[in-house]
């Protein structure tokens, strides 16, 4: 670490993978919840939202920490103010934790969940973007702070580099498309509509151009990689990536009241996707065999890599698969659509961050060295159990598709019947990711603090 | 391809992208409304009530939301808006094995949400979701009076027979042996609630004796 104030990302890092932990948790009271619905004192509904809730937030931390890191190390100054990243932090999770408060109280008393200013007060119901109206405006205040201060630290020295570009960009236009998940409107059909240009438009535009951005940073620090053939590759992927995203939103309109012309926009461009994710792929493995000599952070390495193929296989194939509307008319809203959720998440971002933390956190710490078998412990505890829920997931898919869209089989009759034992095994595979998980947030508070064990010689 | 040339291809690609998005999307605005009901004062109390009680942390509407329970767009043609309003209010008090739990919804409220949930599903969704294509093969082959009976008054709705049919009410898989008295199944038929206190079952006294007396004869046989 070059700069005193890069530290500023251990605090975003922190509270990340805090939540992380969190998230895995509610996960699993909320897989057992499918067998035992009264398992907890929470319902499901609250359960399932504090879980996805946690998945964001987490990542938007991740990503800031991130971002914290590497617009000092790039513009090779200092950060424009310590003090307001500080003071943008507490705020974030003060915030935070009272969007928490008021999901629990909701779910234990929905009626205090009362009308103000024309919304709601503690939980707006709309999945991912569930938290109230002011909360928006703070996490946007938040995020526009974010965003002025990495832009003064950049002003500071006017060193454009090509990843700051694109990760600044891909920052904006995630703040950008918070702001249509803002409003209310009367028909369920709007609300539909514009509900996926925040949520699509995030993980299948803005977030996927950070990941672009912080795959090049993390390949050029990692194996001193040449910049100009990095950021060539890097426009090139986001290019493709916003090329067939932007226009792929379609994909989440065939049947939700919109015209039928969406089936054809939707169907073509969202085929396209998994190209610029493949693209990623070829580029991890083209730079890491191109550059010869030692590389110290192998672990590090290691995340990046399998960043880029789970991006591909859990957003580009996963995706794929259920993307053409022939096949999304019978496989829209069911079991397939979570088994492609969690592997893309977990695929194109969970192991981004991750990879960001391995590889920033030993010169964060000012270490050189450290203990690298807890990262690999971690990841292979983590993406086996990822696999294996996402087998399971995929097969009560597979079942319900076939038993109550082709037969007609009652929705609770599959449920509760033919798909249990694949709840019972997403649970027992559920724990073996918290497992994982376990090690890794252990990782991260002890990495670089131990003494390493005595060299062979 | 120069570094340069991928940039500016990035930059005014996505560009472009995004201002056809936007023309799309001002297009389609300007149809939503003549694809779907006119949206009364109540249809938009009920889409409140829906948020209120955050319906989508266990349902789908549309197709989109949590898949813990069953997609609401056509939820009032599946089930008549008497039973949905006794369920509504609470759940386990006609299905006692109910994964729903009683969310404290008021009689108002109930009445809101079920014009709500009425206008989506008439919303035109390019016909999903999609009719089953193998059911018309399990429903076919001949059968007694009774039982065409049952399947024209769509009492599968509601029960199952030998793991076909839904869930809202008992399984009468075997309901000859646990109710064999013609009598009661007549009575229970043209009044449920005049032989089990506070059913949530239609009454079906709009049909004529004759076929009452057929579905009764039916379901007798069901052991
Ligand atoms: C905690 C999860 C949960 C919440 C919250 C929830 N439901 Fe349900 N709901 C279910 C489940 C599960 C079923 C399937 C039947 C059963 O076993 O209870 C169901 C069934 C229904 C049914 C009957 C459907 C049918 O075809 O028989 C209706 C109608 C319904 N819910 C409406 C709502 C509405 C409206 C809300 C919001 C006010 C809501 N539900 C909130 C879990 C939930
Ligand atoms: C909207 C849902 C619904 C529909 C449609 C429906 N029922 Fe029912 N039925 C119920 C419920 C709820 C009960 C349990 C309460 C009761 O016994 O009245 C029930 C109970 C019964 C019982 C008693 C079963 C037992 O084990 O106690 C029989 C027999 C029956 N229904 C037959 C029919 C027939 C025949 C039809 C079609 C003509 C029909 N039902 C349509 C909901 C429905
Ligand atoms: C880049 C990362 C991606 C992530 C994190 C992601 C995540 C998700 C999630 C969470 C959902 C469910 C939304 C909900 O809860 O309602 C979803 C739906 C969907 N995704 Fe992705 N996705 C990604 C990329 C892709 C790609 C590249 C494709 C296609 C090639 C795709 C195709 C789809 C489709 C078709 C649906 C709708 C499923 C349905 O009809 O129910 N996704 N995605
Ligand atoms: C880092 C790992 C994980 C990620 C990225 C993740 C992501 C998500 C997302 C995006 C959703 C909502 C969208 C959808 O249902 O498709 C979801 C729902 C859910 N998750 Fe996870 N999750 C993770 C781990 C887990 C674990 C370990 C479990 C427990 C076994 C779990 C259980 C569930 C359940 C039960 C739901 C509700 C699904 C439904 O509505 O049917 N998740 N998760
Ligand atoms: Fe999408």
């Amino acid at each position: 670490m070059q700069y005193q104030s890069q530290k500023i990302a251990l605090n975003f890092y922190t509270a990340a993978v805090v939540l992380f932990l969190v998230q895995v948790l509610v996960g699993i009271i909320a897989a057992v919840q499918f067998m035992w619905p009264d398992f907890f004192i929470l319902n499901f509904n609250t359960i399932r939202t504090l879980h996805i809730n946690a998945l964001v937030v987490w990542l938007l931390m991740g990503m800031m920490g991130a971002t914290y890191y590497v617009v000092p190390e790039e513009s090779e100054t200092e950060l424009w103010s310590v003090p307001l990243a500080q003071f943008q932090f507490w705020a974030t999770v003060l915030a935070v934790g009272a969007v928490v408060a008021g999901y629990i109280v909701m779910g234990l008393n929905p009626q205090a969940n009362t009308e103000i200013f024309g919304t709601r007060l503690l939980n707006e119901g709309r999945e991912y973007i569930e938290a109230p109206r002011w909360a928006d405006v703070l996490i946007v205040v938040s995020v526009l702070l974010f965003l002025f201060n990495n832009l003064m630290t950049i002003l500071k020295t006017k060193k454009f580099t090509a990843v700051q570009g694109v990760l600044l960009g891909g920052l904006t236009f995630l703040a950008l498309m918070y702001i249509p998940g803002m409003f209310y409107t009367k028909s369920m059909v709007k609300d539909q509509f514009w509900w996926w240009w925040v949520v699509h438009l995030w993980v299948e535009g803005s977030w996927e151009m950070i990941a672009a951005a912080l795959l090049a940073f993390m390949l050029h620090k990692l194996l001193g990689a040449d910049v100009k053939v990095l950021a060539k590759w890097m426009y090139i992927e986001t290019g493709l990536v916003l090329f067939t995203g932007i226009l792929g939103l379609g994909h989440h309109y065939y049947w939700i009241g919109t015209p039928k012309y969406w089936l054809w926009v939707g169907g073509i461009f969202s085929s396209l996707e998994p190209i610029p994710l493949l693209l990623m792929v070829w580029d991890a493995f083209r730079t890491t065999r191109e550059t010869r000599g030692v590389v110290e952070n192998r672990v590090g390495l290691y995340y990046t890599v399998a960043h880029a193929i789970f991006n591909f296989v859990g957003a580009g194939l996963w995706g794929v698969v259920h993307t053409l509307p022939q096949v999304n008319k019978w496989t829209h809203g069911t079991q397939i659509t979570t088994a492609h959720g969690h592997l893309a998440f977990y695929g194109a971002y969970v192991l981004l961050i991750l990879s960001m933390i391995y590889v920033t956190l030993p010169s964060l710490r000012g270490v050189k060295e450290f203990n690298q078998s807890k990262g690999y412990l971690a990841f292979w505890w983590m993406t086996i159990s990822m696999v294996f829920i996402v087998i399971t997931i995929t097969g009560a898919g597979m079942v319900q598709t076939y038993l109550e869209r082709l037969l007609g089989l009652d929705y609770v009759t599959v449920k509760a019947g033919y798909n249990l034992w694949f709840w019972i095994f997403r649970a027992i595979f559920g724990v073996g990711f918290l497992v994982g998980a376990a090690i890794i947030v252990k990782d991260f508070f002890t990495l670089g603090k131990q003494p390493l064990p005595a060299r062979q010689p | 391809m120069s570094t340069n040339a991928a940039k500016n291809l990035f930059i005014y690609g996505s560009l472009l992208c995004f201002a056809v998005l936007v023309i799309l999307t001002i297009d389609t605005m300007g149809t939503l409304d003549k694809r779907a009901p006119e949206i009364t004062e109540k249809v938009d109390a009920g889409k409140k009530v829906w948020h209120k009680y955050d319906c989508i942390g266990c349902h789908t509407i549309l197709g989109n939301g949590s898949y813990f329970a069953p997609d609401m767009t056509k939820a009032t043609e599946r089930k008549p808006k008497g039973y949905l309003k006794k369920f509504l209010l609470n759940p386990r008090s006609i299905k006692p094995d109910a994964a729903m739990p009683k969310l404290g919804l008021s009689e108002e409220e109930a009445d809101n949400l079920i014009a709500f949930l009425e206008w989506t599903s008439k919303v035109d969704t390019n016909d999903w979701p999609p009719k089953p294509v193998l059911a018309a093969a399990a429903a076919a082959g001949t059968a007694s009076t009774g039982q065409m009976l049952f399947r024209k008054n769509d009492c599968a709705a509601c029960h199952q027979i030998a793991g076909l049919g839904g869930t809202a009410g008992p399984d009468l898989t075997h309901t000859g042996s646990k109710q064999p008295d013609i009598d009661w199944h007549i009575r229970h038929l043209k009044d449920p609630a005049s032989v089990v206190e506070n059913s949530a079952m239609p009454a079906f006294a709009h049909l004529s004796d004759e076929e009452i007396r057929m579905l009764a004869e039916y379901l007798i046989t069901l052991k």
